[in-house]
C-alpha cells in the first residue's frame, strides 16, 4: 500500500459552490481508480510564484490518499490535465501515511487527542523563529 | 548573506528536521537568492543528504508554482 498526495491549483475567481462541486467531482474520479482517500481540502488562496494562464492567484487544493493499483493512475492524471478549471497538478508519493487533517477551530476540544500530531509541526516553527530573528539583526 | 561570517551548521540536523515538505516556502525560502537560485551547500553548510533532499524539495515547489524558476531582482 503506498500513499499519494495531489495537489491542484484551481481558478481562484470561482464561487464557492463551483468550488465544492468541482472537488467532488475530481473525488469521484479518483475513486474510480479504486482509491481511498485520506484528505481532500482547501489549502486557501496564494499567490502564484510566476503567472499560470494569466492567473496571478490561484486555490491550492491537497488531495491525500492511498492506492493499490497504479495502472489506472495515468487515466487520472490525463483527466486532470484536460480538466479546464485545474491550471496545473502535482502528484507525489509520501513516505509515511497522512494524518488525517483536523480544522483548526474545531480542535480545541479535542486538543488533547491531538497533541501527538500537532507537536511535530510546532516544533518545526519554534525552531524556525530564533533564526528568522538573528538573520534580521545581523542585516 | 546571512550565512556569512557565521559558524557552519546544517539547519536541519540542528533543528531535527528530517523530511523537507516542498509546501514549507517559508522554510525553503532560506535557501535560495534574490534571484530564486538555490545556493550551494559550501555556503549554506548543509549536509550532503539534506541538501539532497532540499533540492527536491525546492524544485517541487517551483513546478506547482509556490515558489519562482527566477526572480529578477538585479538592478
Amino acid at each position: 500500500m503506498r500513499y499519494y498526495e495531489t495537489i491542484y491549483i484551481v481558478d481562484p475567481n470561482l464561487e464557492n459552490t463551483i468550488l465544492q462541486k468541482t472537488m467532488t467531482e475530481i473525488g469521484q474520479e479518483l475513486e474510480k481508480t479504486k482509491a481511498k482517500i485520506i484528505n481532500h481540502r482547501d489549502w486557501g488562496k496564494k499567490r502564484l510564484a510566476y503567472q499560470v494562464d494569466n492567473q496571478k492567484y490561484g486555490s491550492f487544493i491537497l488531495l491525500q490518499f492511498e492506492i493499490k493499483e497504479l495502472s489506472k493512475m495515468n487515466d487520472f492524471d490525463s483527466w486532470l490535465k484536460l480538466n479546464n478549471l485545474v491550471l496545473r497538478h502535482m502528484t507525489v508519493s509520501l513516505d509515511q501515511k497522512p494524518d488525517k487533517y483536523v480544522d483548526k477551530s474545531i480542535v480545541t476540544e479535542d486538543a488533547e487527542s491531538l497533541s501527538d500530531n500537532k507537536d511535530n509541526k510546532i516544533d518545526v516553527e519554534k525552531s524556525l523563529d530564533p533564526e528568522t530573528t538573528e538573520t534580521n539583526k545581523e542585516e | 548573506m546571512a550565512f556569512q561570517n557565521k559558524r557552519k551548521f546544517c539547519f536541519f540536523k540542528e533543528n531535527g528536521i528530517v523530511d523537507i515538505d516542498y509546501k514549507d516556502v517559508k522554510l525553503l525560502r532560506r535557501f535560495v537568492n534574490d534571484q530564486g537560485k538555490i545556493m550551494p551547500r559550501r555556503i549554506t553548510g548543509t549536509s550532503a543528504k539534506m541538501h539532497r533532499k532540499l533540492v527536491r524539495a525546492i524544485k517541487r515547489s517551483r513546478s506547482i508554482a509556490l515558489m519562482p524558476y527566477v526572480e529578477n531582482n538585479l538592478e
